[in-house]
């Protein structure tokens, strides 16, 4: 397998390269590459199908030079820059893993990471759909993108490090300001390599450890390589047509962005859920307030009820099997937050409902919920 | 639990990229869509994009792309022609595609080029029962269903 590296990488370019590779190498124009990359700081990423005014302050990218573009891949909005490692596995994929389940293709192509972190101390393990975690915090989030050629193209980014506060400058959350309580509690829902590592490492050594977990994990020598002329030159045209294009990078989907909140008085304390949906589906859902609970426990079961259907029953269903799993969350009682969650949708969709009857309404973003 | 699979045979499937094509009586279209083991493999669907009506699509190009959980993938042709319609129900409510995707959840209309021909490429009629059962075995013996 070849082996890419490269740093402070633009962001149209990171992403024209990874989708080149994955639709090349479908073809068998191109031979199976690992990426392992970083990008110019800062950049913020959208998912594929978000809507960018929902996801990102776009005042203040503009203000501070932040980039903005958006991956080939789903999933939520991250900032990358020279402490985050890009990950891009590219792999023919049409036969017999093109069509099994995105998990166990996540599952599979995150081997080489776990065993990377294994070797550095790390216990990370894979977490439900696309995260990889270490103590119910994200370290590492994971995306999917399969090519008409059946390229299939892995996505990783992982935190080395982080800082929190410009995240929260930059990508749009839950929370109504920015203080010292909400850095510190999304500070709380994700983690650094060098925070689990107690550590200064170095982004070098990072990828030359996650180089070799991946040789391991795919029984396969790694060569350096750089792009061929021809790899480079279709990189730079879809770069150009696509990534460099508004078209492309503030295009929005149909589907309607809505947010609601509730907060709930429990004998435990304050309860105050938000949730944002896309359509039918949960997108983003923040669990807060003033109870007693190990946030990592709430963070796993945030992450569990994302990109998850808002039916009250099928919500119901995973709150009560993260009850189970997660003794941690007694501190909020159950049917108190089924309640709270509840609420939060209803008052989401109605918030949908009202955007749709007025056509001149922006739909609204998480910051513009209602009470 | 033993999960079934609804194959309907009164259309024809796309053997690799799971679509489903059908002629629609009295015009000179075909319905396009996603069969249940392609959504069994994706579950639910978040978001979906197709390309313009009056685009010509070639079978086996993307004719739009599908998020489901963080999985981003292109949504196939099974054969060539122009993209007559494009379902724009399912554009606004994905999940519409997986309550029902042979009905309400089609995906586009296509003028095919040379249904004949085409259509000779895709599964159907007596080569379905085969074909459905080797792929519920190949998706079992992966471990992607019980």
């Amino acid at each position: 397998m070849r082996l890419i590296t490269d740093d402070g990488v633009a962001a149209s370019f990171g992403l024209a390269a990874d989708e080149t590779l994955a639709q090349r190498v479908g073809l068998g124009a191109s031979p199976p590459t690992l990426r392992l990359y970083t990008y110019r700081s800062h950049c913020a990423l959208v998912g594929r199908f978000q809507n960018v005014e929902n996801e990102i302050h776009m005042d203040y990218c503009r203000a501070h030079g932040v980039d903005v573009n958006r991956r080939p891949t789903g999933g939520g909005a991250i900032i990358m820059g020279a402490e985050q490692l890009g990950v891009a596995l590219t792999l023919p994929g049409r036969e017999g893993t093109s069509y099994c389940h995105a998990r166990e293709l996540m599952e599979h192509f995150s081997g080489g990471l776990l065993r990377g972190l294994k070797r550095l101390g790390v216990a990370a393990r894979f977490r439900r759909k696309n995260d990889i975690e270490v103590q119910g915090c994200k370290l590492v989030g994971l995306g999917i993108f399969r090519a008409s050629s059946g390229g299939l193209l892995f996505h990783a980014s992982v935190l080395v490090d982080l800082d929190v506060p410009l995240m929260l400058h930059v990508i749009k959350t839950p929370f109504e300001k920015i203080t010292d309580k909400e850095i510190e509690s999304a500070a709380a829902r994700t983690s650094t390599v060098r925070r689990e590592v107690g550590r200064e490492i170095s982004m070098d050594d990072v990828r030359a450890i996650v180089a070799d977990g991946y040789a391991q994990a795919f029984n396969a020598e790694l060569s350096a390589a750089e792009f061929s002329v021809a790899e480079r030159r279709e990189a730079q045209v879809l770069e150009r047509s696509k990534y460099r294009s508004d078209a492309w990078v503030f295009r929005r989907t149909e589907v309607a962005d809505a947010s609601g909140t509730a907060k709930v008085k429990t004998p435990a304390g304050l309860l105050d859920v938000r949730v944002t949906l896309a359509g039918r589906m949960l997108k983003a859902v923040y669990i807060g307030g003033d109870f007693f609970t190990a946030e990592n426990a709430v963070a796993e079961l945030e992450e569990r009820l994302r990109w998850h259907p808002r039916h009250s029953e099928r919500v119901a269903a995973t709150v009560e099997d993260c009850y189970r799993r997660q003794p941690d969350l007694g501190g909020i009682p159950m049917h108190a937050l089924c309640a709270a969650l509840h609420k939060a949708i209803r008052r989401a969709k109605n918030a949908e409902t009202r955007a749709r009857s007025d056509p001149y309404a922006c739909f609204v973003n998480p910051e513009a919920a209602i009470a | 639990m033993t999960i079934e699979f609804d194959i309907p045979d009164d259309r024809y499937y796309d053997a690799t990229h799971h679509m489903w094509a059908q002629p629609q009586e009295g015009t000179d279209r075909v319905r396009v869509g996603i069969d249940a083991l392609g959504l069994q493999s994706l579950g639910d669907l978040a978001y979906i994009s197709l390309r313009a009506v009056g685009d010509a699509v070639q079978r086996g190009e993307a004719i739009g792309t599908l998020e489901a959980a963080k999985m981003t993938g292109d949504l196939t042709a099974p054969v060539s022609g122009v993209l007559a319609a494009r379902n724009e129900a399912a554009l606004r409510d994905p999940m519409l595609v997986n309550d029902d995707p042979y009905g309400a959840g089609w995906m586009v209309a296509i003028q095919p080029r040379d249904w004949e021909t085409e259509s000779g490429k895709l599964v159907s009629g007596d080569r379905l029962p085969d074909w459905v059962a080797g792929e519920i075995e190949r998706y079992r013996s992966q471990g992607w269903v019980e």
